[in-house]
């Protein structure tokens, strides 16, 4: 569906975008992830067909996003950051222009109109002028937008933005529902809702793709890493010791947990599984075992790895 | 293509009608107006004069102060106001033409023009009722000055919206519409002075006298076609300047 070939973007002096390759197949919803900077949104506004890139080329559908612009906008249902809208004007009224705008025949337009406004919940302040909305509703309305043509492909930059968790969780449900029958890319900060909607991951930074699987092989790659957690009753230092001593163990972080307990966290490299080594060092110096387990990394361990080159990954303390 | 722009051009003038500042304009034009035709009036009344009281309204200096101060107030949002907002986005990624959206914003802002004009229509037909022996109107100029208020017109929005199409602030865009309109107005008075090449070429600007002229039902086609032209040269540059997004 997006078939993206050595990208480059540079405004006066940045490079935002650099040398960008890309595939996104047609179904998938796809997250578009990377630190503030890192040039998601102005990809997302060279695919869109707002400006051309420095150099490279995009194609949506097969079109060229340079050359064939307008028949790659008619597919493209896009959402740009910071939602803009026309605060003068109705809901409906709105969306009844964007429908006209984007070709959506007269005949259709009201039953078109009233399926996004039901989709996207609406419903209750359809008549009701955009600036008075509240910023979720507004946000709402700009899905409804960029849905209202029912395009092949959506662009939803920062859908989330801004929205109480109940309507994260909401708009959240709607885009797994609406990849069903639309191709996705979404550019989100919020990690948790990438690993539960995407069934793949981009990741940008300062320009360049630096990781894109999915979100399990993704959380795969660290967890084979194999950072282990281990609750053990003994004393300190020799505990130290020993754990550091075992073969394939790369650094242990120690602290107090409660009822004389050690809380160790042992890292070690991919792929491999120190639980077992953990367990028969323990046996041998009769320490008691309470708890032996491997720490899930989640997306956010990923993120914080892959962009800001932390090794080795610390987890979060105190979970 | 065509829906499109109609589409774009019915957006334009609900953006217009559903602005406080809309309103504003059309109130304090027409009082403007009100105030310059009843001065007129008053003083030729009783009077013999060469000019007709409808062919002096369009020649009075209420007339061009609206002309110069209200065009810019007219155009100023047009680009500004969507590049602030950002909405300027979601209308270029719409199927869209650059073009459609600048001539959509043009006819918008003429029509808002000729909305404003409209009731002064009135006063030709109020002279008549009230005035003692009334002598018919004569439609003809009445039309003509219209006609040439309109081809003014055309210039000057096309100015102020090549102004808005440079600034997402609205002031900004009011100023340099106003600056530019000015120019063009004052480089026509240059049309009085100097040697006959300068005063022949100024007198394309001269768009006091080109009122003047078609208030008095003289119709020059070459002054049509220069008021056309230099439209749509401009309108082309706006749409330029709003590609030129693509290649900073
Ligand atoms: N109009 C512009 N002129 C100059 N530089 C720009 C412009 N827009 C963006 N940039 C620069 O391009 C880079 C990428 O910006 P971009 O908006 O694409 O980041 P992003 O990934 O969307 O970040 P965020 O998560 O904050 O939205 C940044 O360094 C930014 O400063
Ligand atoms: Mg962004």
């Amino acid at each position: 569906m997006i078939e993206v070939q050595d990208l480059t973007k540079r405004y006066a002096g940045v490079t935002a975008v650099d040398g960008v390759s890309f595939t996104v197949n047609r179904g998938e919803i796809c997250g578009f992830l990377g630190p503030n900077g890192a040039g998601k949104s102005t990809t997302m506004k060279i695919l869109s067909g707002f400006m051309p890139a420095t150099s490279g080329e995009a194609k949506v559908a097969g079109h060229d996003v340079f050359t064939e612009s307008e028949e790659v906008r008619k597919r493209i249902g896009y959402m740009p950051e910071n939602n803009p809208l026309y605060p003068d004007m109705r809901v409906t009224e709105y969306l009844g222009y964007r429908a006209a705008l984007k070709g959506v025949p007269r005949t259709k337009r009201k039953a078109r109109i009233d399926e996004v406004l039901q989709l996207c919940g609406l419903g209750d302040v359809s008549r009701r002028i955009i600036g008075q909305l509240s910023k979720g509703y507004k946000q709402r309305v700009g899905l409804a937008d960029s849905l209202v043509h029912d395009p092949d492909l959506l662009i939803l930059d920062e859908p989330t933005i801004g929205l109480d968790p109940n309507q994260i969780r909401q708009v959240r449900h709607l885009i797994k529902d609406l990849g069903k029958r639309h191709t996705i890319l979404i550019s989100t900060h919020i990690l948790p809702e990438v690993e539960m909607t995407c069934n793949r991951v981009i990741i940008i930074n300062k320009g360049k793709i630096v990781a894109s699987d999915t979100p399990e092989n993704l959380t795969k790659m660290l967890e084979g890493g194999g950072t282990v957690r281990a609750e053990i009753r003994g004393d300190r230092p020799s505990v130290e010791r020993a754990l550091r001593g075992l073969p394939g163990v790369k650094d242990v972080a120690i602290e107090p947990a409660n009822d004389d307990f050690l809380r160790a966290t042992i890292y070690a490299p991919p792929r491999s599984d120190v639980r077992v080594r953990v367990f028969e060092a323990a046996a041998a110096n009769r320490w008691t075992l309470r708890e032996l387990s491997r720490v899930r990394q989640t997306l956010e361990d990923v993120f914080a790895f892959i962009t800001m080159k932390e090794a080795p990954v610390k987890e979060e303390e105190g979970k | 293509m065509c829906c499109n722009l109609f589409t774009l051009w019915r957006r334009e003038l609900a953006a217009y009608f559903l602005s406080p500042i809309a309103y504003l304009v059309l109130l304090s034009f027409l009082v403007l107006n009100a105030v310059s035709f009843l001065l007129m009036v008053n003083f030729m009344d009783g009077r013999t004069t060469d000019a007709s009281v409808m062919q002096s309204f369009f020649n009075t200096f209420f007339y061009w102060v609206a002309m110069l101060f209200v065009v810019p107030v007219i155009t100023m949002k047009l680009f500004a106001e969507e590049k602030r907002m950002g909405t300027l986005e979601t209308l270029m990624t719409a199927p869209v033409s650059d073009a459609s959206v600048v001539r959509s914003k043009f006819l918008g802002a003429i029509t808002f023009f000729a909305v404003m004009w409209l009731p002064t229509v009135a006063y030709a037909w109020i002279l008549n009722y009230f005035a003692k022996d009334a002598t018919p109107i004569d439609w003809g100029p009445v039309c003509a000055a219209y006609g040439g208020t309109l081809l003014v017109g055309l210039l000057y929005i096309s100015l102020g919206l090549m102004a808005s199409s440079f600034t997402h602030n609205q002031i900004v865009a009011a100023i340099v519409g106003f600056v530019l309109i000015a120019v063009i107005f004052f480089l026509g008075f240059l049309s009085r002075i100097g040697p006959p090449w300068v005063q022949a070429f100024f007198g394309y600007l001269a768009s006091v006298e080109h009122v003047s002229d078609f208030a008095r039902g003289q119709i020059d086609l070459r002054r049509v076609l220069f008021y056309i032209s230099a439209t749509a040269f401009i309108l082309f540059v706006t749409q330029k300047i709003v590609e030129s997004r693509k290649w900073r």
